[in-house]
């Protein structure tokens, strides 16, 4: 066998072998939706067993269903996104490209609010959001998510933004572009995959967070994340239905992942080889 | 229908944090003349090209086009046109999207574009690429494109930024006869920057070399090559440079070593601590003069550069095929007393 052969049996086995281990909770969740409650608690654990369908009818249609909380998780986390990147490209790109007053320091701002620990803003939050009246309302939670998604925004798109040559900017300001038309046909158009890859993780991110939805929330904006919670009662936990949630609430976030898959990974890597530019 | 502007620096000063760049840079380019700044790098000369683009802001001076002050003037409302060291292509467009660029961005009419992209291809013979993208073209193709989008709207001053400098050194040869042609065509300004005394030697009207934020002497090739003001120019200037040696200057001649040689030193009483300067060129091999050993002889066929050891210091001598000098041979080595150069040993200018 080559040399090249060796190495790549080697490759897929160690990639296998963490496919097995991230995967594993997500087949298990999956099986256990399509179980009854009685096969949920069998042991040994059944591995062939009738299939059904009533956790997903419960789910959907049933007293307990989670469309409501699909709809708050779809408007908080587009919301949230929309106006995160809203801001945070026009933002990154002043603190990558433009020289005024106060840019070091507004720069380390942004990422000093990243520094406090989320459980240490809950109570503040809380207090703020209910002198305001905006306790249980799509706008409080968006906004208080706009606190941990724009400095994470900004900080990746800045790094975009500077891998862009300078010199391709300065062509653009000579061919009379001027800032915003050289932003908008030279600039914008090369850091596309950037803006794909933030808008993929702010949504999950908001989409996936819990701590602030359960205690900002309320029973109008209640998020799937936290709706799954009432399947876990002091009496009993119905795991069959917590995992057809799971399901519905993972869809989205696995679609988008595939989808977003090859942007991700060159996003991942982002900075790890500089090209273009001199400086 | 090019313009060419005149250009003129007036005392300009460029400071990048306690680091001062360019000292006071004066400086008069005329209509229609091929420029080149030359010095080694960081002597100050690509950011006299960037203050001229409007890219970099001064802190003191003037700088004056057609005899308008535009030190203040945003780059693109100056009317001139930038080739990049790296091009700065734009690559998630066309070539023709490339060259259109410029005229796209002051509200030409797309029938228009297209004749000017065309024409501008058709003079830098890149007309059959206009469709690919600048990842598709080879770098000679790329140096192209990037001259066509300079040259497509017909601007009043052309900046050059080392243009040359990522080409290798057969299609270097070739585009720098192609981009004087081009330039004397066009009839416009053009200011050039380069590290390479040959480039700048054989492709520039006039010229000024910058040594260390200054610049040290303004003329044409022939002048500085003839005349150069400072040991500094002395010693970057020609192929190989100028052979500089530490001598002491008296009424009787200079003393080098152990060597009296004749060269005309009027005004002078006592003695003087110089430096002596001779082209490869000018020095031959003689029956009497400097003693010398032959350490090795680089052979280019046609012609040769011997070099020899003299009293502990390399030196050039520029010979004819294949000479009868082997190693470690002993020679004399003389030259013609009009051909010397003196430098004062202090303060390095020309005596």
């Amino acid at each position: 066998m080559s040399r090249g052969a060796i190495r790549r049996i080697a490759l897929w086995a160690v990639a296998g072998m963490l496919l097995a281990v991230w995967a594993f909770p997500v087949i298990w969740a999956l099986l256990t939706s399509f179980k009854t409650e009685r096969d949920v608690l069998a042991y040994p654990p059944v591995w062939l067993f009738k299939p059904t369908l009533d956790n997903y009818r419960e789910v959907i249609f049933g007293t307990s269903s989670i469309l409501p909380n699909l709809w708050s998780s779809i408007v908080v986390a587009t919301a949230s996104t929309f106006l995160t990147m809203l801001i945070a490209v026009p933002a990154a790109y002043a603190l990558a490209r433009l020289n005024y007053p106060g840019r070091k320091a507004s720069g380390f701002y942004v990422l000093a609010t990243q520094m406090l620990p989320p459980v240490g803003l809950i109570i503040p939050y809380y207090l703020v959001l209910q002198k305001i009246g905006a306790l249980d309302t799509y706008s409080g939670l968006t906004a208080i998510y706009l606190t941990f998604s724009l400095p994470f925004a900004i900080w990746l798109m800045v790094s975009y933004f500077e891998d862009v040559p300078y010199e391709m900017e300065e062509a653009a300001l000579l061919d009379r572009a001027g800032r915003l038309r050289a932003l908008w046909y030279v600039i914008l158009p090369q850091v596309r995959g950037g803006i794909a890859v933030t808008t993929v993780f702010v949504f999950l991110n908001a989409w996936n967070e819990f701590l602030f939805a359960v205690v900002l929330g309320g029973n109008r904006v209640r998020p799937v994340t936290v709706a799954m919670f009432n399947f876990i009662s002091v009496e009993q936990t119905q795991w069959a239905r917590l995992a057809a949630g799971a399901m519905l609430a993972m869809a989205p976030v696995i679609l988008i992942g595939l989808f977003a898959q090859r942007h991700i990974v060159k996003g991942l890597t982002v900075g790890a080889v500089k090209g273009g530019g001199r400086r | 229908m090019s313009r060419s502007a005149s250009v003129r620096m007036e005392g300009i000063v460029k400071k990048h944090g306690a680091f001062t760049a360019l000292h006071g840079i004066d400086l008069e380019i005329r209509p229609g003349e091929f420029f080149a700044l030359l010095g080694p790098s960081g002597s100050g000369k690509t950011t006299t090209l960037r203050i001229l683009a409007g890219l970099e802001p001064v802190n003191a001076g003037r700088v004056l086009m057609d005899d308008a002050d535009v030190t203040h003037t945003q780059p693109g409302e100056r009317d001139v046109a930038m080739v990049f060291q790296s091009y700065a292509l734009y690559p998630h467009m066309t070539v023709a999207a490339n060259i259109g660029f410029p005229l796209k961005m002051v509200g030409k009419p797309a029938h228009e574009i297209d004749l000017a992209v065309r024409d501008a291809a058709a003079k830098v013979e890149i007309g059959h690429l206009l469709e690919r993208k600048p990842g598709q073209l080879s770098g000679g193709q790329q140096q192209r494109c990037a001259l066509a989008r300079a040259i497509v709207r017909s601007p009043r001053l052309f900046l050059l930024d080392e243009p040359l400098s990522n080409l290798d050194a057969k299609l270097r040869l070739e585009t720098r006869a192609e981009l004087r042609k081009l330039q004397r065509s066009l009839g416009v300004t053009a200011v050039y920057v380069t590290h390479d005394q040959e480039e700048a030697m054989t492709i520039a009207d006039r010229m000024a070399v910058f040594m260390e934020g200054r610049i040290v002497q303004v003329g044409t090739p022939h002048e500085i090559f003839r005349k150069p003001a400072t040991v500094a120019v002395a010693g970057f200037i020609g192929t190989p440079p100028m052979n500089l040696l530490p001598a002491s200057l008296t009424a009787a001649g200079v003393r080098l070593g152990g060597a009296l040689l004749e060269v005309a030193a009027p005004g002078v009483s006592g003695t003087r601590e110089v430096i002596l300067g001779v082209r490869p060129g000018d020095l031959r091999v003689a029956t009497a003069g400097i003693p010398a050993r032959v350490e090795f002889v680089e052979d280019f066929g046609d012609s040769s550069i011997v070099n020899l050891e003299v009293g502990g210091q390399r030196v050039k001598l520029r010979a004819g095929e294949s000479p009868d000098l082997a190693e470690g041979r002993e020679v004399n080595l003389a030259f013609d007393p009009r051909a010397a150069h003196l430098f004062d040993r202090a303060t390095g200018q020309r005596l």
